[in-house]
């Protein structure tokens, strides 16, 4: 008995040291963009590369208030992925209360056509909207982003949107239609509270999406609306070696995406679990 | 339910009118941004449009085709295309599905894991490109580098020389999205029925036979749906390789969504890109077709 506790004992500290060993693979690339981030520049490309230095602020000091301030960007990566979400969630919700719960003429076939248009390559957007936009004097503007943006956010909404309504009970709908109360009632009084987590969820990976595009925002943006993640390239092909900066500015315009990844794990993993799980009841 | 369901009156008119009029904002808005521009793109991809020699500019029939068709770069495209998707797909399952099979046994601390799999998963490709580009892959300054030479390894330049670069922008994407087929598959395995290995013990099955023949088949729906996600996306990926290598050195990394963007959008040549837009999305369309028939079709004893 004794000896078969050991084998367990040991066996369980083997698996942690296994499984934090591979974890390592994951962290250690974080860490060190934060620690690169607290060095000078002259330290970063010290050989072999230190470990022990002084720490200074001096690179987040730069990235928000200096010569390579990025609260520019953050503002306009603020404005397009909010107005991106918030109309992506005034179209999406009720489209998939219909999708969900009502007879609508030819549900398959647009269902199917919601679909499909989320497997278009953004290359193959990318272009068109060039020369549209560029006929249209769209380019670089915030309208001209987020009407692009909706491209990749609207199909995943509705479809994310769909499986959250699919979920709730059905005898509440019934009770408010006895009541006389209209449609519309109903889908805002009765509907959307049962929904609000699934639309929070939604919110949450539309505004992620948005935040984190960069093919579409490096060649239809420009001066004007310039997302943090083009700024984060720019800065690496024009000043190729401050990395300490580079690291310093990149973690602050991460930040908001960390935040809402650490705060929102479990929805996040719910989220992409979603399709895993009821993927095989969907008809 | 069925009985009253005839064209126009009846009861269900007016939900019928309801629904339409609630999914129509959404579908006209999705026609207009997407459709639409992809019938430009066909349209297009009949035409030479570049915008450096726009004299040129007119119907082109199927020149631009005929011209890939010939075109060895398009190829050598879509061969990397080939390498990098199903290489990359292949490694986050399987490294995704061996990390959840081992953090389920762990006793405590897989929050630790949930937290740390999050982070990849949230951050912008293109900052991670960016990140890789420089603090981790950059010769003898990069953390990976310094390692394999403390290690007593030859210096390997990752970015700059053409195997090593293909190798860096799988390993860059495995990196990020391994975490995906990680978190799902956890989550999967958590909702596995217990009782089947406990009859699976008692019937003395050893641990690679539960594996084989219990766990592997239950999670068989969430593991094709992971490697339908992250096939679209990998046949997709762009930021990160722009990023790290912008598809070199000389086109050692150009998948062939690197190809159409730069032809669009370096050499200004927007007929002869169009065309290669749409062969990827010919081929998207063929690899999510084959994925979710192979999806749908039955398969005996995975009924869940």
């Amino acid at each position: 008995m004794n000896v078969y506790r050991h084998a367990r004992l040991l066996r369980t500290i083997v698996l942690m040291i296994v499984t934090g060993a591979l974890l390592l693979v994951w962290v250690l690339p974080l860490i060190w963009a934060f620690v690169v981030s607290l060095k000078s520049e002259r330290e970063v490309l010290a050989y072999p590369p230190s470990v022990v230095f002084e720490p200074t602020w001096s690179n987040y000091v730069d990235a928000l208030f200096g010569s390579f301030s990025i609260v520019d960007s953050l503002l306009t990566s603020t404005i397009v992925a909010t107005a991106t979400t918030v109309l992506t969630i005034a179209l999406a919700v009720p489209a998939a209360y219909a999708f969900a719960r009502l007879r609508l003429p030819a549900k398959r076939p647009l269902g199917f056509y919601t679909l499909a248009t989320q497997m278009v390559p953004p290359v193959g957007l990318v272009i068109p909207y060039f020369l549209i936009l560029n006929r249209l004097s769209w380019l670089d503007t915030y309208h001209g982003m987020v009407i692009v943006y909706l491209t990749f956010s609207l199909p995943f909404a509705i479809w994310l949107m769909v499986s959250y309504m699919e979920d709730i009970p059905w005898e509440m709908e019934e009770a408010a239609f006895l009541d006389r109360a209209s449609r519309l009632q109903t889908l805002w009084h009765i509907v959307i509270p049962q929904v609000r987590g699934g639309i929070a969820v939604t919110v949450i990976f539309v505004f992620l999406n948005a935040w984190n595009e960069f093919l579409f925002a490096v060649q239809l943006g420009g001066n004007t609306v310039r997302p943090v993640t083009v700024a984060m390239y720019n800065f690496v092909s024009v000043e190729q070696t401050l990395w300490a900066k580079l690291s310093a500015a990149a973690l602050v315009a991460m930040l908001p995406v960390v935040i809402i990844g650490i705060a929102a794990q479990r929805q996040i993993v719910k989220g992409l679990t979603v399709g895993a799980v009821k993927g095989g009841a969907r008809k | 339910m069925s009985s009253s369901r005839r064209k126009g009156g009846g009861i269900h008119a007016g939900e019928r009118r309801f629904a339409f009029a609630l999914t129509m904002p959404g579908l006209l808005v999705l026609f207009l941004t997407t459709t639409f521009p992809l019938l430009y793109l066909i349209w297009s991809s009949f035409q030479t449009i570049n915008l450096a020699m726009p004299f040129l500019d007119g119907f082109a029939g199927v020149d631009n085709y005929v011209q890939m068709w010939g075109d060895a770069r398009f190829w050598h495209a879509i061969r990397l295309t080939g390498i990098y998707t199903t290489t990359s797909v292949v490694l986050q399952v399987v490294i995704g599905l061996g990390l959840a099979l081992l953090v389920m046994q762990i006793p405590a601390g897989q929050w630790v894991f949930r937290i740390v799999a999050i982070l990849p998963i949230v951050l912008a490709p293109v900052v991670v490109g960016l990140f890789w580009r420089t603090v981790m892959l950059s010769p003898n300054f990069g953390l990976v580098d310094y390692l394999i030479q403390a290690l007593g390894f030859e210096q390997v330049n990752w970015l700059g020389a053409p195997t090593p670069a293909l190798i860096s922008v799988i390993i860059i994407h495995t990196w990020q999205w391994t975490p995906f087929a990680f978190l799902v598959l956890l989550a999967s395995l958590a909702s596995l029925p217990v009782d089947v290995y406990e009859a699976a013990r008692i019937d003395r099955a050893n641990a690679f036979q539960r594996f084989w023949h219990i766990t592997l088949p239950l999670l068989r729906p969430a593991i094709v749906i992971v490697v339908i996600i992250r096939s679209m996306i990998a046949l997709s990926a762009f930021a990160a390789i722009f990023a790290a290598t912008g598809g070199g050195p000389g086109t050692a990394s150009e998948i062939l969504n690197l190809y159409a963007f730069k032809t669009s959008f370096i050499e200004l040549n927007f007929g002869y890109g169009s065309a290669l837009a749409v062969s990827l999305l010919v081929i998207t369309m063929v690899v999510s077709g084959v994925l979710f028939y192979l999806r749908t079709a039955r398969h005996p004893g995975t009924k869940t």
